[in-house]
């Protein structure tokens, strides 16, 4: 199953519990906000989406990275807005049989996602000036 | 004449001051001859930045012939994650 959420609040982790039993791999990834850009300091980051068409890309990638790699379920909570240092902007989890494919997976759909989903950075400094991040990590 | 609605994102939003525009163009004009347009009219702030077309929400080849009421956005780099 495939589940992409594009949101406002501060994300929630997916529920995971001990239900499964054919996947032997559960991988969790948390991208957080860091605190430099262009190496000074910030205090947080605006993420901007493109409206509509940011969710369709994600789905899309979603279910192309199910097709490449023998994964049944890849949830993902992608959060916009101002995201201040520390906290989570990305939330994924997808599950798999073995350990590999997993890894593999989820290297994947962040990469493609990284390349194809209109949502930019900007960075909020300490003097709360407002500039596109220079980030393309 | 036609007129398309740009949206524009971070460095394009930037560079031109605005959140989205209305554009006249002739018919049968192309995305790429509306990119020269943007360029044009953010006086070289995007000179070294590299925008993808997306028409109605979809990529496309800039090649691609406008049409009247299109909603089109040139993506810079996007930063996701």
């Amino acid at each position: 199953m495939i589940k992409v959420e594009i949101i406002r609040d501060p994300v929630k982790l997916f529920t995971i519990n001990d239900d499964r039993k054919e996947d032997g791999a559960e991988l969790v990834f948390n991208g957080r906000v860091r605190n430099m850009e262009r190496g000074k300091e910030i205090i947080a980051l605006e993420y901007e989406q493109y409206e509509g068409m940011a969710e369709l890309e994600l789905k899309e990638i979603a279910q192309r990275t199910c097709k490449k790699f023998p994964i049944k379920d890849l949830f993902c909570r992608h959060r916009i807005g101002i995201i201040n240092v520390g906290e989570i902007s990305l939330h994924v989890v997808i599950w798999s049989k073995h350990r590999r494919e997993g890894l593999e997976a989820m290297n994947w759909f962040i990469s493609e996602l990284k390349k194809h989903v209109p949502i930019w950075k900007w960075a909020i400094m300490i003097d709360n000036t407002r500039v596109p991040s220079e980030c393309k990590h | 004449m036609m007129k398309v609605n740009v949206k524009c994102f971070s460095q394009v939003q930037y560079a031109l001051g605005q959140t989205e525009l209305l554009v006249e163009l002739e018919n049968g004009s192309k995305a790429s001859d509306l990119e020269k347009l943007i360029r044009i009219r953010a006086k070289g702030k995007l000179d070294d930045v590299s925008l993808r077309v997306a028409i109605n929400k979809n990529y496309v080849n800039e090649d691609t012939e406008l049409k009247d009421s299109d909603e089109v956005a040139f993506i810079p780099p996007v930063q996701g994650g």
